[in-house]
């Protein structure tokens, strides 16, 4: 596996990380890219976001603001 | 031989239920995006707690166990209905080459979204996820949300509907990309300007 990833991976490997722990050399790549990328981690800011948006809403709706 | 008294509690239970189906039914209806199979689910929830009464503190402590109700009720309306599911063909591939050039790189950098916290406090930013969830392809739509508000990990999501880790990463990265589109559009691109 190339170490160094493209802005394209890494997105997909940023969503993934969502829903599964990344292999350790995932990982480094991830981390690798984002010191030298300035798009990328304001995307993983976005996803984590959208994490934030959804659980927010979900808790409105499981209580009484549904 | 009915008691008065379990009588009228029963009564009383069937009202509280009447009052609260209409939000879970708005509940079921999101995560399932089929009004049919929505029904269903509320209806075995309202039938299982008519069957085991019990006394609450109040409404919303009946409504969070009958939410918790519901959640098994809505994965086994998706288990029984995951054939019709994943035989549904759904676009999305394009997405990735709308994003990013051939070399991978991104046509467009992604805006900076700002403090969370200050758009979860606004009621209207709320509309706006709702319709972009809403919006999602059914399938996509349906996975995202076991994910995000049933809280399934991967593995019960894979196993419950028989489907491969690769498959379902694949449809939740498209949900999550078309998410994050609709909101861009529908909310970040409007809040700037």
């Amino acid at each position: 596996m190339k170490l160094m990833k493209t802005c394209r991976e890494v997105t997909g490997l940023t969503l993934q990380s969502l829903d599964r722990n990344l292999l350790w050399r995932e990982r480094l790549a991830v981390r690798l890219h984002m010191a030298i990328c300035s798009a990328c981690p304001k995307f993983a800011r976005q996803a984590q976001f959208m994490r934030s948006a959804m659980g927010r809403w979900k808790g409105y709706s499981e209580q009484d603001k549904l | 031989m009915t008691e008065p008294a379990t009588r009228a509690k029963q009564q009383e239970m069937a009202q509280q239920l009447e009052k609260l189906r209409p939000q879970l039914l708005k509940y079921a209806t999101l995560q399932l995006r089929n009004a049919a199979w929505a029904e269903d689910a509320v209806s075995e929830t309202l039938l299982a707690a008519l069957e085991r009464p019990q006394s609450f503190a109040g409404q919303s402590q009946l409504k969070t166990w009958l939410i918790g109700i519901l959640k098994h009720k809505l994965v086994d309306q998706i288990r029984r209905n995951s054939k019709e599911m994943s035989s549904t063909a759904e676009d999305g591939q394009e997405l990735d080459d709308e994003l990013f050039h051939p070399d991978g790189h991104w046509r467009e950098t992604p805006q900076d979204w700002g403090d969370p916290e200050h758009c979860l406090r606004q009621a209207d930013f709320f509309a706006v996820l709702e319709a972009c969830v809403d919006k999602l392809p059914g399938v996509q739509g349906r996975l995202f949300m076991m994910r995000e508000w049933l809280e399934l990990d991967t593995e019960e999501i894979c196993k419950e509907l028989s489907i491969s880790p690769t498959n379902l990463w694949v449809m939740l990265h498209r949900a999550r990309l078309r998410l994050r589109d609709c909101l861009q559009i529908g909310w970040f691109a409007g809040a700037q300007a």
